[in-house]
């Protein structure tokens, strides 16, 4: 919090000098003691460290490439196709998200399944991370969560910029995800054999309407489990 | 809590490892000095107790464990402790990718690093320097230091005989005591006044050798800020040499071992409390480091040392640490009470035999030195550098009256009442009124974080 000083010279016991030093070196000792004598917090959520009290040093540092902080639920990771049950894209190649998309990153062609007469794929679906600007409107405007940027990764470094173009087959992967209003589910598909439709409706489930439902979704990440380490942790400090 | 008490036991390992470390320096002093002896009694056919050939050869060896040992290495771990206590002081974890075996180590092992990357840099040497002056400066700068160090008493003299292994060597007074001291001259602090006066060539040199104009400001501010402070240096320890009446520094540690007021010692620090804060601001500022760092300034000039690579700024860079160290060491012999315990002392002077008493005493001294460095690290971490017209402001118009005001104190209190009680007194008074100034609350303190505080800021 920004505030006003007062600018006047200094008064008689600021300009000894001395009596200042001497209350900041007791500052400054009270930090020396406490780092020397007491560890950090092993916690690598920063915000959730125990720091300040006794027996806890006031140490921030986060020991980077052995401790990462975990990412908030709401971060912004590298794009995936969300699959289907059978390995297929969700992906009905609308064009909603290559349209919406202010970087123009995203390339789709669209192709048809040769035995069925409705469903559309992608038979491209190409995106250029290094054009994306991580706004996420993709993910929002798909109609279908086929699109998802829950990965919890940063794009990969590469040598080539060539490297960075992903196209349909890099970008489909993670969890498949199945909706009970999902349409190839309700009116059955020629493409998907019938013992495999039977299995797909079983695991499909209603879509979420609380948001944190698909974080929970993201592989390697689960807000569940933060939120039950933190009631873990809580409990344990009362104790 | 793993962590507070394996501190606790490093402390107190450290202070054991002091106190044996001492004990072998007496031992090397002692079996040199008595080796010497037989050595040239030897050469001159005459055997027999040569006072000069004791004296020598325990010289000879204090140069080794004191110069050698206690200043290089000291000063050498210091440039991993300002790191190391830097990132203390700041929250952080410091300097601690190298592992030995899995375990930073506090980060010691950075101490090879760093010397191994000085010895191997590139040399790199301007056209128009002048070749002697420029070669000549890191000597200059580095030299007046370790000489400085000789006069330090790290520990009292003992008698050869008390040394283990040399009982049948000498009797008592016979030959000259065994101290950790490498030279004991009358001359005392007049000797460290002229010393260190020369260090002020090597950064002069150093600045205009290089045919560079930054350097050459940065050896102009330096030799500026040194003369100046070189005064209230001296006139500082004036008042010292008044109240214990003597310039051997090891006569002044002697006799801030005899009780003053009660059992309270005359320690330095009691009886001229002005005097310390005004030698160790004066000795601050000439060991050229924040916030007297004016001769080096990475934003404005670069410094005295920019044209100097490898090596060559290695040796200018350790002389500062070196010069904390010998800063170090006179404070605690001038102001500190120098090697006597202070705790316990009476304890252990009848319980442990003299040997193991001055190792003990040697032990004391270097741990005072340990946080007296601490001290200095500590206060360039906390304090931004003056601006220049500061400097010499604070330099004539306040520590050079104080100092002066000082000597006259001193000298009239011990007109008055030679026992040294009235000026222990007038101490005592004055380290209440900076304590009185230091607890009380000078400026306002900041505003309660609420709306108003918010639209004082600026934009709001």
């Amino acid at each position: 919090m920004p505030y006003q000083l007062e600018n006047r010279p200094p008064d008689l016991r600021e300009s000894m000098y001395f009596p200042e030093i001497i209350r900041g070196i007791g500052t400054i000792t009270k930090h020396f003691l406490k780092n020397l004598f007491f560890s950090r917090d092993a916690n690598p959520d920063i915000l959730a460290r125990k720091r300040g009290g006794f027996g806890h040093s006031d140490n921030v540092t986060l020991q980077y490439p052995e401790e990462r902080a975990p990412y908030a639920p709401a971060y912004r990771g590298l794009h995936r196709l969300v699959p289907r049950e059978d390995g297929k894209p969700r992906c009905v190649a609308c064009y909603m998200c290559a349209t919406i998309c202010p970087a123009q990153c995203i390339y789709i062609e669209a192709a048809e399944y040769p035995d069925d007469p409705v469903e559309k794929y992608p038979a491209k679906f190409v995106i250029d991370e290094l054009r994306c600007i991580v706004c996420g409107f993709c993910v929002e405007a798909c109609p279908k969560d086929a699109i998802r940027m829950d990965s919890g990764e940063h794009t990969p470094p590469s040598y080539e910029r060539s490297a960075q173009i992903w196209d349909e087959k890099r970008l489909l992967r993670g969890p498949p995800v199945s909706y009970q209003y999902d349409p190839w589910l309700r009116r059955g598909s020629p493409s998907i054999p019938p013992d495999k439709l039977e299995e797909m409706r079983a695991r499909a489930k209603p879509f979420p309407t609380v948001a944190t439902d698909e974080a929970s979704q993201t592989p390697g990440f689960s807000v569940r489990a933060l939120a039950a380490e933190a009631k873990d942790r809580a409990q344990a400090a009362r104790k | 809590m793993n962590r507070f008490f394996g501190m606790l036991l490093v402390i107190a390992a450290t202070l054991a490892g002091l106190v044996l470390l001492s004990a072998g320096f007496y031992l090397a002093a002692g079996w040199l000095g008595w080796g010497f002896n037989a050595l040239t009694g030897w050469i001159s056919g005459s055997p027999g107790v040569s006072r000069a050939a004791v004296y020598y050869g325990a010289s000879v060896a204090n140069v080794v464990t004191l110069l050698l040992v206690v200043l290089m290495i000291s000063s050498s771990l210091l440039t991993v402790a300002e790191r190391k206590w830097s990132a203390l002081i700041q929250n952080r974890i410091g300097a601690n990718r190298i592992k030995v075996f899995g375990s930073a180590l506090g980060g010691i092992p950075f101490l090879a690093a760093d010397a191994l990357k000085m010895l191997t840099k590139e040399r790199i040497e301007t056209t128009g320097r002048t070749r002697v002056l420029y070669e000549l400066a890191p000597m200059l700068a580095f030299a007046p230091v370790f000489a400085l160090f000789a006069i330090i008493p790290v520990g009292q003299g003992i008698e050869l005989n008390q040394i283990p292994g040399l009982a049948g060597a000498a009797a008592a007074g016979a030959v000259e005591q065994i101290a950790l001291q490498v030279s004991r001259t009358d001359t005392g602090l007049l000797y460290l006044f002229a010393i260190a006066s020369l260090q002020v060539y090597g950064t002069a040199l150093a600045g205009w050798a290089s045919n560079n104009k930054l350097a050459l400001l940065g050896g102009v501010r330096a030799s500026s800020q040194m003369i100046s402070y070189e005064v209230s240096l001296g006139l500082s320890l004036v008042g010292t040499m008044i109240a214990y009446r003597t310039l051997r520094l090891e006569e002044m540690v002697v006799a801030q071992g005899t009780p003053v007021l009660g059992p309270v010692p005359a320690l330095g620090l009691l009886l001229q409390p002005i005097g310390f804060l005004i030698f160790f601001a004066s000795a601050f500022a000439e060991t050229k480091r924040a916030p007297f760092d004016l001769p080096e300034g990475e934003s404005e000039i670069v410094g005295y040392f920019v044209e100097y690579s490898g090596m060559k700024f290695g040796l200018l860079f350790l002389a500062e640490f070196a010069e904390i160290v010998v800063l170090a060491g006179v404070i605690t012999a001038v102001f500190l009470g120098g090697w006597h315990p202070i705790l316990f002392e009476g304890w252990l002077r009848q319980n442990l035999t003299p040997f193991w008493f001055a190792a003990v005493g040697a032990g004391a001294f270097i741990a005072k030195m340990i946080v007296m460095m601490w001290l200095q690290l500590t206060i360039r971490w906390l304090l931004p550098r003056f601006r220049f017209d500061q400097i010499q402001k604070l330099c004539w118009k306040l520590l050079l009256p104080a100092a002066l005001v000082n000597v006259f104190v001193t000298g009239g209190a011990l007109l008055l009442d030679p026992s040294g009680q009235l000026l222990a007194w007038i101490g005592i008074l004055t380290i209440v009124v900076i304590a009185v100034l230091t607890a009380a609350v000078g400026r306002a303190p900041a505003p309660a974080a609420g709306h108003g505080a918010a639209h004082a800021a600026a934009g709001h």
